[in-house]
């Protein structure tokens, strides 16, 4: 836990052999940035920087664009989590290129030729709130009652809008994952506050790439203005690498 | 990579900014088991900070807050507000967008407040969140002043996730 190790590798991802390494600012973490090959697969390797750990906001950035960057050049790539160092370039081939090879070559398989978007969905207070209102009479009531004046009663009311909200999601979420269209493959990620319907990552085929968004347009539009929809990508395969 | 889509209903933030590189990245990719663990102490607290759930007093408070706002619109502003949907989907001339733009600031103020939008994330201070028992500055609760302001505690987070409203519409 301390900087004694002196850690020279950053790993963004995992390409084959021979790739081209995208061009992009070379600073921070991608310093030096190379290929790290074994095996017909090549680690994307940064130097990071010796004075300080990883972490920041702008690590974590660069970390992303020097993905965006690959999946921008059509280079299938399988991402490392954020925070992926190694001692040095060959420990990057004896830990990971050699030790996970078989796993590192079956997920950029399943990869190769697809981009991940992430759809987030969410709730539009000014109209599911009315509407929840008007469903459930009883939070109306407390809604308008002096209950509310103390801080425990507006704790209470906002605690029964939030299970009301809780109760209608699973359905809501379903609605929308029925409608999806082009999708190879959807993992559900967690959603943490109570307005969020879902967090969906979906895989996609490059050639649908354009045909998916035009559908999610449309999928907004259907559910508008209840739901609000927003769209990332196509990124990296970030949900899609397997069981890690 | 294609070329850009114009999209009315769906939210397409180009580029990214931190708050979606955060949820789309954040505890995903592959591990490695040997990590030099000298680079994870900092990512293992930022990713508490983004992604822990929440379920606590400020959510609650936050939404009875947005509950009791709803009067607000229900005296005009949904007019208002309805009024700026019809027109934006009939399509808005040039010579009246800039009066729709200004109503829909008006709207979204009347609506969302002024500190910020309906967004969330209060997970930043979960850990030091204030018990329910000290009910004593109730009289001026959740809004302001000189208790825990609401947005005040969740201002870091907040900053966080600003960049992906102003990317909105």
């Amino acid at each position: 836990m301390t900087t004694s190790v002196a850690a020279s590798a950053y790993v963004f991802g995992i390409v084959s052999a021979g790739a081209s390494l995208p061009e992009v600012d070379e600073t921070g973490l991608a310093e030096g940035l190379r290929l790290v090959e074994a095996d017909g697969l090549a680690a994307v390797v940064g130097t990071p920087p010796a004075d300080r750990s990883v972490g920041r906001a702008a690590d974590l950035i660069a970390h992303d664009r020097v993905l965006a960057a690959l999946v921008d050049a059509g280079t299938a790539v399988l991402p490392m989590r954020f925070g992926a160092v190694l001692r040095d370039d060959a420990a990057v081939v004896d830990e990971l290129l050699t030790a996970r090879g078989d796993a590192l070559r079956a997920g950029l398989d399943r990869v190769t030729g697809r981009v991940q978007f992430t759809l987030a969905v969410r709730y539009e207070q000014d109209v599911v709130l009315p509407e929840l209102l008007a469903a459930r009479p009883d939070i109306a009531r407390l809604r308008n009652s002096s209950t509310t004046d103390s801080l425990d009663g507006r704790i209470r009311l906002g605690e029964l809008v939030v299970q009301a909200l809780d109760q209608a999601r699973p359905a809501d979420a379903q609605r929308v994952l029925d409608e999806l269209r082009h999708a190879v493959d959807v993992r559900l990620n967690k959603t943490t506050t109570p307005e969020e319907v879902l967090n969906a990552a979906i895989l996609v085929d490059d050639g649908q790439a354009v045909a998916f968004e035009r559908a999610t347009e449309k999928l907004a539009e259907r559910h508008h203005p209840r739901l609000r929809m927003r769209l990332v990508g196509p990124s990296a395969p970030y949900d899609f690498v397997g069981t890690g | 990579m294609e070329g850009l889509q114009r999209h009315r209903y769906l939210s397409r933030p180009r580029p990214s900014g931190l708050a979606d590189v955060l949820e789309v990245i954040l505890d995903k990719g592959i591990v490695v088991d040997a990590y030099a663990r000298v680079s994870l102490l900092g990512i293992e607290v930022l990713t508490i900070d983004a992604r822990v759930a929440i379920a606590s007093i400020d959510t609650y408070l936050r939404f009875a807050e947005a509950t009791n706002r709803l009067d607000l619109y229900e005296h005009g502003g949904k007019d208002l507000g309805e009024m700026t949907e019809s027109l934006a989907k009939g399509g808005a001339s040039g010579k009246t967008s800039g009066v729709i733009d200004g109503a829909k600031e008006k709207v979204g103020e009347l609506l969302h407040g002024s500190d910020d939008d309906d967004d969330d994330d209060s997970s930043g201070n979960g850990r030091s969140r204030r018990s329910r028992s000290s009910s004593d500055r109730s009289s001026n609760g959740g809004s302001n002043g000189n208790g825990r302001p609401r947005s005040r505690a969740r201002q870091s987070s907040t900053r966080r996730r600003s960049q992906e409203d102003d990317n909105d519409e």
